[in-house]
């Protein structure tokens, strides 16, 4: 499905941010790291925000990721291996920590994750509301999600970044529209209900 | 209702920067880090200072464990002398109880023939 939005896709490389300069950091260059973690945190920070649902443990995250990407920079190849590598460190760290929290726990509904953009004539309320609901899916099922809609990746690339098999990536997609569109009020029946009251 | 709902996630889950003071402290943080980024597992490397502790603790556990080991070898070796020893004394106990058994059966019948049988008589 084509997205019109300014989110990357999985062979997509940041702009701002080249080969070239990818390999100036591999080999020590400080200003290209600065300007590979200016190019890419955002990406990293969305996904942790929205997995981990507090601005807190996303910063933490996001210095984690980036922390672990310095000591391998050696190994990465390319802009779209670096995506890839953020994408999955950032997904499976995330998902590992919702795990480990304690059942009992609350997700906190932190006021920046209900950011909300107002672009395109959307509804700022209903984007808030899909923003919660998000966070009352399962840690899988909200990485998959988010790797669809936030970073516009397919299926298939969403199976090789969680390491998950495709049919499982399916259903998590499949259940949590299903979730949210049961959940969602339908604008055009409560415009209907609008009118006939 | 489908693509609405897909439409409105998208716009939902349009990334969002962090805080300008984090990037500032991100970069700053990373960039500094170069001496002890973790490595390809995710763990920190130690520093040479950590390392030369480690080192040092880990000779004095080997130390350690090889005098334990010697002297549980040293002590057993003890047990089985004392062990083979008392062997030895029960056998000869063993030995001189046959002999005195043999002894005394000699004397009995000796004493019990009559008199003109009697050796020497």
């Amino acid at each position: 499905m084509p997205f019109a939005g300014n989110s990357l896709t999985l062979n997509e490389a940041p702009p701002g941010f080249s080969d070239e300069q990818l390999a100036k950091a591999r080999a020590g260059d400080t200003a290209a790291l600065a300007s590979l973690i200016q190019a890419h945190q955002r990406s990293v920070y969305s996904l942790a925000l929205r997995l981990l649902g507090s601005r807190e443990l996303a910063e933490d995250l996001t210095q984690e990721v980036f922390m672990q990407l310095n000591g391998n920079l050696k190994s990465i190849a390319s802009n779209t291996h670096l995506l890839f590598w953020l994408r999955k460190v950032t997904s499976n760290r995330a998902i590992d920590q919702l795990r480990r929290r304690s059942r009992i726990e609350m997700t906190p509904l932190d006021n920046e994750i209900l950011f909300t953009s107002g672009a395109d004539g959307s509804d700022p309320l209903l984007q808030r509301h899909l923003q919660q609901l998000l966070l009352e899916l399962s840690p899988p099922a909200r990485a998959v999600l988010l790797l669809r809609y936030q970073e516009d990746l397919d299926p298939v690339d969403i199976a090789q970044t969680l390491e998950m098999p495709i049919n499982t990536v399916k259903s998590h997609l499949k259940r949590s529209l299903e979730i949210l569109r049961q959940r969602t009020p339908d604008p055009e029946r409560s415009r209907c209900e609008d009118k006939s009251i | 209702m489908s693509e609405d709902l897909e439409s409105q996630l998208r716009a939902a889950l349009t990334p969002v920067a962090p805080r300008a003071e984090f990037t500032q402290r991100l970069i700053a943080r990373v960039t500094a880090d170069k001496g002890t980024e973790p490595n390809a597992r995710g763990i920190r490397r130690r520093s040479p200072r950590a390392t030369a502790w480690w080192l040092s603790a880990s000779m004095a556990a080997s130390l350690l464990i090889a005098v334990g080991v010697q002297h549980y070898r040293q002590e057993r070796r003890e047990a089985e002398r004392g062990l083979e020893a008392r062997r030895e004394v029960i056998e000869a106990l063993r030995m001189t109880s046959q002999k005195l058994n043999l002894a005394y059966e000699v004397i009995k019948d000796q004493s019990s023939l009559p008199a003109e049988d009697k050796p020497g008589v």
